[in-house]
Parts: C-alpha cells; sequence; structure tokens
C-alpha cells in the first residue's frame, strides 16, 4: 500500500534559528504517527512543511505520491489539518463555515456531511453558534469536525488537545480513534500530552534542534534513551536543549 | 457520541465548486458585517452628493466652459468601479489576515487562483450594488443619467475594473511581503492612482512634472474616453487602445509581483504571523 507521506532531507533555517536539519519522515498508509520535541524544536515548521504552507529550503515531501508544491491541490485533498490554536473564520456560524470547507474539499453538499462530522464529536447543538463565540475547547472539536468531514486519508494535528479540560481533550481523542480505525486514516499529531501519545499513537519520532533524534514505538524510543515512559525522554531532551 | 456514517469519500473537488465556497464565505460575511455596506452603500451616496453639489456650484457660477456636475458625477461613478473593485478584492484577502484563517486555506485543495477567482466573482456583486447607489442617486438627485453616454462606457468600465484589480493584487503582494502594516495601501495607491488619472478633470490641469506619470496609467485614458463619450463625440479608439497597451503591462507587471511575494511568503515562514 503506497505511503501516507514521504518527506526526504527537509532543511528550514531562518536567521537565527534552524527549524529543520535534514529530516526523514515516512508515514505509512494508517499509522499513527506522533511527532515530538520541546518547544522551538521545529515540530510545527515541520508540519508546515510537509503540508506546502511552508518551502523547505532543501528536501522533498510526498502525500499519497502527489510530490508539493507542485500538485499541492491534489494531495491536500487527502488531508485533513487542524490546531490547536488556530481561530475560526470570524462572521460565520459553525454549520456555515463547515458548508464553505466542506466544498473546498469537494463536497458538493456538505449538508450531511456537516452533521455527521459534529454528530460524531457531540457538538451538534452548536450548528447555528457564532464560531467567535465558541470556548478554546469547543473551537477545537469544531476544527476537528473541519479537518476530518472529507474523510482524509492522513490526519495531521498540531497540539490538538491543548488547554483543553480533561472531558473535552478526552472526546477529541475518542473521536479520532474511531475515525482511524472506521476509515484507516493515518494520523500525524504533536502533543506534549505524553500520556494521549502513548494511547493515541504506535510510533514516534522526537525532533531536537530541527533533527531527528529517534524514531520508533513508545516503548522502543524510551527504551533507548534509558527512560521509563516518554514523558522522561522528552524531560531528558529538553533539558538537553536547555544546556 | 455517535459514530454516523459520513458521505462518501471525495476525489477533491472540482475548482468551480471551490470558487463557489469562497463567494458563500465572503457572503456571508458582507451579510453580517456592517462596515462592508458603507463600502456598497454610504460612500458612493457621500461621494455622488459631494462631487455633484460641487458640479452644481460651479455651473451656478456660470465660469465654466461645460457644465460641472455631468463630468463630476460620471467622474464619481467610474471611480467607484475602481474602487469597489479594488476595496472588494483587497479586503476580501485581508478578511483572511484579520480572522487568522490563510493557514486554514493553504491547507486544503484550495489554489491562489481560485481563490482570487471567487473573491473577485462576490465583489463583482458589490461592484453592481455600488453602482446601482451612485447611477439612482445621481439620476434622483441631480438628473443625470449615465446611460446617456451609451454603451462604449462597457469597455471604459472593463478598463477601470481591471485597473482595480491589479492594483489589488500589487496590494496584496505587499501584505504577503510586509504584514498589515501593508494594509494602508489598499486606499493609499488607489487614490493616487484616481489623482493621477483625472477622474473628475483632465490630466492636463495636473502640475507639468505629474502629466507624465498619468500618461502611462490605463485608468487616466479611460477617463479621458468617457468624457468624450459623454460630450457626444464618438468612442475615442486611441485613447482606449492605449489603455489596452497599459493594462498588458501593469496588470502581468502586478500578477508577477504577487506570485514573487507568494513564493517569499512561503519560503520565509511568514504563514506564522497568521496562525
Amino acid at each position: 500500500m503506497q505511503d501516507a507521506l514521504v518527506a526526504r532531507g527537509l532543511v528550514k533555517r531562518y536567521r537565527r534559528t534552524m527549524a529543520g536539519d535534514g529530516v526523514d519522515l515516512t508515514i505509512g498508509a494508517g499509522e499513527r504517527v506522533a511527532l515530538l520535541g520541546p518547544n522551538g524544536a521545529g515540530k510545527t515548521t515541520t508540519l508546515l512543511m510537509l503540508l506546502g504552507a511552508i518551502a523547505p529550503d532543501a528536501g522533498t515531501v510526498e502525500i499519497f505520491g502527489h510530490p508539493l508544491p507542485k500538485a499541492r491541490s491534489r494531495a491536500m485533498a487527502d488531508v485533513g489539518f487542524a490546531a490547536g490554536y488556530l481561530p475560526l473564520p470570524e462572521r460565520l456560524r459553525v454549520g456555515e463555515l463547515l458548508g464553505v470547507f466542506g466544498q473546498l474539499y469537494g463536497i458538493a453538499d456538505p449538508g450531511p456531511a456537516v452533521a455527521a462530522g459534529l454528530e460524531r464529536f457531540g457538538i451538534t447543538h452548536l450548528a447555528d453558534a457564532m464560531a467567535t463565540e465558541l470556548s478554546s475547547g469547543q473551537r477545537t472539536l469544531v476544527g476537528v469536525v473541519k479537518a476530518t468531514m472529507h474523510q482524509p486519508k492522513l490526519l495531521v494535528l498540531d497540539e490538538p488537545t491543548a488547554s483543553l479540560d480533561p472531558d473535552v481533550a478526552h472526546r477529541v481523542r475518542t473521536g479520532l480513534e474511531r475515525i482511524c480505525e472506521e476509515h484507516g486514516t493515518a494520523l500525524l499529531v504533536t502533543s506534549h500530552n505524553m500520556n494521549e501519545v502513548e494511547r493515541i499513537c504506535e510510533r514516534v519520532v522526537f525532533l531536537s534542534f530541527g533533527c531527528v533524534v529517534a524514531d520508533g514505538s513508545p516503548a522502543d524510543v524510551s527504551a533507548r534513551f534509558g527512560q521509563p515512559n516518554l514523558e522522561e525522554v522528552f524531560l531528558h531532551l529538553a533539558s538537553e536543549e536547555d544546556r | 457520541m455517535s459514530t454516523a456514517a459520513p458521505t462518501a469519500p471525495l476525489q477533491g473537488g472540482s475548482p468551480a465548486l471551490r470558487i463557489r465556497a469562497i463567494v458563500r464565505r465572503h457572503a456571508y460575511v458582507q451579510k453580517r458585517a456592517p462596515q462592508r455596506w458603507f463600502d456598497v452603500m454610504v460612500w458612493p451616496m457621500v461621494d455622488t452628493v459631494i462631487w455633484g453639489s460641487i458640479g452644481k456650484f460651479v455651473d451656478q457660477q456660470g465660469g465654466a466652459v461645460r457644465s460641472g456636475a455631468p463630468y463630476m458625477l460620471s467622474g464619481i461613478l467610474l471611480m467607484h468601479v475602481v474602487y469597489q473593485s479594488n476595496v472588494s478584492l483587497s479586503t476580501g484577502f485581508m478578511e483572511e489576515t484579520w480572522s487568522r484563517n490563510l493557514l486554514n486555506f493553504m491547507v486544503t485543495p484550495l489554489r491562489e487562483a481560485e481563490y482570487l477567482a471567487g473573491v473577485i466573482l462576490f465583489g463583482l456583486a458589490r461592484l453592481a450594488m455600488g453602482l446601482t447607489f451612485v447611477g439612482i442617486a445621481a439620476w434622483l438627485l441631480y438628473a443625470f443619467n449615465v446611460t446617456h453616454a451609451g454603451w462604449g462606457l462597457v469597455p471604459v468600465v472593463g478598463v477601470l475594473m481591471l485597473v482595480g484589480w491589479a492594483i489589488s493584487l500589487l496590494v496584496i503582494g505587499l501584505i504577503l511581503r510586509y504584514g498589515s502594516g501593508a494594509e494602508i495601501l489598499t486606499w493609499g495607491i488607489l487614490f493616487i492612482v484616481i489623482a493621477l488619472s483625472g477622474a473628475f478633470y483632465t490630466t492636463k490641469a495636473l502640475p507639468a512634472v505629474l502629466q507624465p506619470v498619468s500618461r502611462v496609467l490605463p485608468s487616466a485614458h479611460a477617463f479621458a474616453a468617457a468624457r468624450a463619450l459623454l460630450d457626444g463625440r464618438p468612442m475615442p479608439w486611441g485613447q482606449l487602445g492605449a489603455a489596452l497597451l497599459g493594462l498588458a503591462v501593469f496588470v502581468p507587471l502586478c500578477l508577477a509581483y504577487l506570485l514573487r511575494m507568494l513564493r517569499v511568503f512561503r519560503t520565509r515562514g511568514y504563514i506564522t504571523r497568521y496562525s
């Protein structure tokens, strides 16, 4: 089966920092991968390069065989993206904005997909709410519906449960797990919640100073660093970056 | 929590569907943003009253060789063609920066050209509304009927629309490169172009040092052509040809600048300004 994502030698240098220093990353179809690392390790820049929103200084990205940036439009049809920090467009009701994004993803009549997405995450009551009136947790849930209603084959999530209360975070995790199981969706997620990562992902990739420093199952990576769990691996790498 | 089955998997849809989605997105904003109606209804009306009254005042003084009011009113109507086409496209894009929505769009199958097409299409509706308001106000308040100029005004309006869009491409490129600080240029560049184009006067009235600049502006030739038509003269094909020649240079230059700034935007990671 074709890989969901293949990135080779991604380099991104900003004026004072190296956000990507030869990042290689392959995600198989249906595979669930976490991209981890301390703040400033280059996670978000890497995600944005993988999505074509930032052009790498060097390296290549292919999504389901479609090279970026040339076939970006075709590639993005198979991708859903949500980020905990990303606001929703102003002056639109939730149902309206999901309808707009549904059409952008090719759903001619987005009504049923919008309704199904809202129901999946238990927020049908928000359909008529203005997007700007939502709490941060509700906004995140709507963002996840936006990213998943077109049944993407690859779901990319940047800190989807950051600043969510445990109940909403649980709802997001459960919904995502079901989507991945039902549709064989590949998942690439960044998170600072290591328990969440160990629960959702079968593989973790640690970034440090823009480089991949570990790639494997949570247990393998923990063992490689001589740490009992991912939380300790994270703290170990963060302390190295602070030095 | 339900596991209701979503609709069938997709293949990314068509450009027409994505353009329609952008039109819908901006229609929702127009519907709910009172300040957007100022551009479409209030400013055209205010401009009509100001310039129509100035023209009437000049007429009353008896100092003008020609009647001033029709010149002023046709000028304001045609100025609004440039204004509405420019402001609709520029503020349409700025709406995405204000609501930090750019990244949301950049990770969908939407292409840049499709986005521009959607905003331009919606802008045409705004333009039609704005011109209708100016036309009705000029007719009701000053008994000025712009249709007396005839079908010759159609290519003039076309030239002015393209000038407005081209200025927007330039402004969007500047915003992509320099951030929100460049937003003011939406109105700044527009009014410089209008002043140099002689919307309400012949460009011979401009200071001598500025006249060569006005000669290269397609809008200056379009306004001159419109005045000729209002005077009842035949279509001045020379002016129209000069306007089209100017557009043939002006539009590709602005488009090239936008594309270059889009590359810079992606290369330097400026999307993080809006996410």
